[in-house]
């Protein structure tokens, strides 16, 4: 996902200086040289990296760490305080009536994209509607008018007419009673001045509360000049990155963001219409530096919980995160798993198990990931309810049983039991932890590592 | 496109141009220098011996002594040093002009290569040595497999069969649009099949396009197999004597499996005389993985980079080849059905590196 890139090479390079309590000049020019070459490879532009890394190295050779802190620690604070300078917070976006236009290169996703924000406001008890402008690429109208009945949103559209500021007007009319009108656009590139005319013309009737500027994620360097021309015409109030789910780092966003003085609104992961996020600076940056996205995880283990329905309800999420995790919910956890999605998804979200871990594994491993994941539950089938909560309690001769029991073998079991010593270890970890434990996380997260540690992970490695 | 790379390759040249010029500078001192050291201790016999040995232990190379020898004969010799600055400043040219990283480092090394221990005759400028250096490593580069496009469609079985892959919203079908138009002016007849059964408006889109240019479309339900409707079109071509048939596919993101494997089925049904991968000259560092994950689904025969008007940059092209061995072969550089150009990276490199005045 986004620039985990960075997240392993600098843990790479971090690990380098373990033990050190001071850095001397040397260590920060290679931490530096580092974070370059990742922002670079991630698609950050290149002036705003050069800004960013002699931000880094200034306070990293002038401040002094505070008492207790190890280098390593003072530097990753550094680094993680100047990212979220340049990131900045989520576009606000407020649960109201309101207008909002979408702009962008040609095939940058902008229709998928506002049929996917219809939906998000849809969701959130709004009742939005698309209206369809481009009058220019062929089959547009229909593909907007699918993707909206796919949403079951609103829809308005006028395939025969050839202007848009038209179709805008109209369509603002023909919405009257929704409350969130999504204006879509025909792409255009900043250079091509008489369709950046016709956008600040559809602009100036639209009168749109925010404008967003649709990225597609494996945009490079030219994102500068593009969001910069789009912010000159008809200002950029917040960038929505699309095609996250490739493997593109989205860079790009960071430079927009940076160009436009604007925010992330929005996160595109997708084809479908539910393929859509709110940006959540936290997470994005604590994905960035390989922390996993717990508040993500647990807001789809949530959703993935709401959806099971009536399944039993006696079971917190939260509780997990505060030390009881029996095997469980071990057990619900990879059942509530199953329905939230393609297994490297969330895998990315899991403390520890994103950026770096990820490429290590090798590509099948999820694969085989499954598989284990089948036998786990078949074998938790075979446990007493008693040995379900206690999982320390099971002797050698309880495991022989269940082996028997669930078909599998002796190995097998102890290999379940061993995971989950090693989830409940790692979530113990995050009990009460604030801003400022960051450090210390990811300390204990890296002391763990090393082959056995992470790659002992068990379903999820 | 280019603008950018192409003024920076300029000041490569004149930065490596001042190196040199100090250097000049600074040896043609020290050789005065020593001159007169040599002159004031040629008087004791002992003295020359040593004298030599003690200069090239002060500069730990063949440095000083061969460099006082090379400005004799009119002389400098280019050293790491002299370029560590200047090529800084190509690699950042490099990668601010969406140049993939290791492409960028594999011309960096190329050049240093070329021009370390150069030495420079004096009746040869700098400039031409930076020159030759940055042509012959950017020509390796960029130029890999170059092709008749023209004349392999003139010379293949008819019906020829063309297949479009890439990532959603690169310009697939546009590009399929404008192909068609370009072979009808070189006087081949072409049907188009809409193998995207997936995106919605995906079939409007291209009968409309067909429809402008007065083309044939095949088209099934959406849904149906891609395979089956270009398979369709190559019957259809057959007993209408039509030349070529280009097939669209859905776009796909690299990542989905699924869809991967769907073209690696269209290419076992179909079997294309050519795949052509389109992606757009705007595309970043990414653009190099999404090429070799399509190359490995799918070989692919060569490239169509899109949104070449949007982009000053345009390193994907740079990159693109080098990367997956296949050449780029078109350009696309507007929204009109005429604005489909030839790449010729002969031209490309020369353009880069001619003169600004």
């Amino acid at each position: 996902m986004v620039l985990d890139n960075l997240g392993s090479s600098l843990r790479g390079t971090m690990d380098k200086l373990r033990g050190k309590s001071r850095l001397d000049e040397d260590d920060v020019q290679e931490i530096v040289k580092e974070i370059q070459r990742s922002l670079l490879q991630a698609d950050v532009e290149v002036d705003l990296v050069m800004d960013l890394s002699s931000n880094i190295e200034e306070r990293a050779l002038n401040e002094e760490p505070p008492g207790g802190t190890s280098a390593r620690d003072h530097i990753l604070k550094i680094v993680y305080e100047e990212m979220v300078e340049v990131v900045g917070d989520s576009t606000e976006i407020p649960l109201e009536p309101q207008t909002i236009m979408l702009a962008g290169l040609q095939g940058s996703g902008k229709t998928t994209t506002a049929a996917k924000i219809a939906w998000w406001f849809a969701k959130k008890g709004l009742r939005p509607a698309v209206i369809q402008t481009d009058t220019f690429r062929p089959g547009s109208y229909q593909q907007a008018k699918q993707m909206a009945e796919n949403a079951e949103v609103q829809f308005y559209g006028d395939p025969d007419a050839e202007d848009p500021v038209k179709i805008a007007r109209d369509g603002l009319e023909a919405t009257e009673d929704a409350d969130v009108r999504i204006v879509d656009t025909a792409g255009r590139h900043a250079l091509e001045t008489e369709l950046i005319d016709e956008i600040e013309e559809i602009e100036r009737t639209v009168d749109p509360d925010r404008n967003l500027l649709v990225l597609d994620a494996a945009i490079g360097q030219g994102a500068k000049e593009q969001a910069r021309e789009f912010d000159d015409a008809i200002g950029i109030d917040g960038v929505t990155i699309t095609k996250l789910d490739g493997t593109a780092k989205g860079g790009g966003a960071l430079t927009a963001v940076n160009e436009t003085d604007s925010s992330i609104a929005f996160l595109g992961t997708g084809e479908t219409v539910q393929d859509i996020e709110r940006f959540e600076p936290d997470g994005f940056i604590s994905r960035l530096l390989g922390m996993g996205d717990l508040k993500q995880l647990s807001e789809r283990v949530e959703r993935a919980m709401q959806e099971t329905g009536d399944e039993e309800d006696d079971w917190e999420p939260e509780d997990m995160l505060e030390g009881n995790f029996t095997l469980k919910d071990m057990q619900r956890q990879m059942d509530a798993m199953n329905k939230m999605g393609p297994l490297d998804q969330v895998m990315d979200m899991i403390p520890g198990m994103g950026g770096g871990m990820m490429d290590q594994l090798p590509d099948d491993a999820m694969d085989v990931t499954q598989d284990r994941m089948r036998n786990f539950e078949v074998i938790m089938d075979s446990m007493t309810d008693e040995e379900l909560e206690n999982p320390r309690s099971i002797g050698a001769q309880q495991v022989r049983r269940i082996a028997r029991g669930s078909g599998t073998d002796e190995e097998t079991v102890q290999e379940l039991l061993q995971q989950h010593k090693m989830m409940d270890q790692t979530l113990n970890q995050f009990q009460g932890m604030g801003d400022g434990d960051m450090q210390r996380m990811m300390k204990k997260m890296q002391g763990g590592d090393g082959g056995g540690g992470m790659g002992g992970m068990g379903p999820f490695g | 496109m280019f603008d950018g790379l192409k003024d920076k390759l300029g000041s490569f040249r004149e930065d490596v141009e001042e190196e040199v010029e100090e250097k000049e500078a600074e040896a043609a001192a020290e050789a005065e220098a020593a001159a007169d050291d040599e002159d004031e201790s040629s008087t004791p016999a002992a003295a020359p011996d040593r004298k030599p040995s003690e200069e090239t232990d002060d500069d730990g190379g063949p440095g000083r002594l061969r460099q006082a020898a090379a400005l004799a004969t009119g002389r400098v010799i280019i050293e790491e040093e002299d370029l560590e600055e200047p090529l800084w400043s190509l690699e950042m040219a490099l990668l601010e002009s969406d140049v993939e990283m290791s492409v960028a480092e594999e011309i960096l090394d190329s050049v240093r290569e070329r021009l370390i221990g150069e030495s420079r005759k004096q009746v040869d400028t700098t400039a031409e040595l930076v020159e030759d250096a940055l042509h012959d490593a950017l020509v390796d580069v960029i130029s890999v497999g170059q092709f008749d496009f023209e004349r392999r469609i003139a010379e293949a079985d008819k019906p020829v069969t063309i297949v479009f892959t890439g990532v959603n919203g690169v310009g697939k079908t546009t590009s399929i649009a404008k192909m068609s138009e370009w072979l009808g002016e070189r006087g081949y007849s072409s049907v188009l099949a809409n193998g995207d059964t997936y995106r919605a408006g995906a079939s409007e889109q291209i009968s409309e396009h067909a429809e402008n240019v007065g083309r044939k479309v095949i088209a099934h339900e959406q849904g149906g197999d891609p395979a089956a409707v270009i398979y369709d079109g190559v019957e259809y071509a057959e007993a209408n004597d039509v030349d070529v048939v280009l097939g669209d596919t859905a776009g796909r993101l690299h990542t989905s499996n699924d869809l991967m494997t769907q073209l690696e089925k269209i290419h076992r049904v179909v079997d294309p005389e050519m795949t052509l991968f389109v992606d757009e000259a705007v595309a970043g560092q990414d653009a190099v993985e999404r090429a070799k994950e399509f190359d490995d689904a799918a070989e692919i025969d060569g490239a169509i980079l899109t949104k070449a008007d949007a982009d000053s940059s345009g390193g994907a092209a740079i990159s693109i080849a080098h990367v997956t061995g296949r050449p780029v072969l078109f350009l696309g550089t507007g929204q009109g059905y005429e604005d489909l150009q030839e790449f010729d990276p002969e031209a490309l490199v020369a353009e880069l590196l001619a003169d600004e005045e």
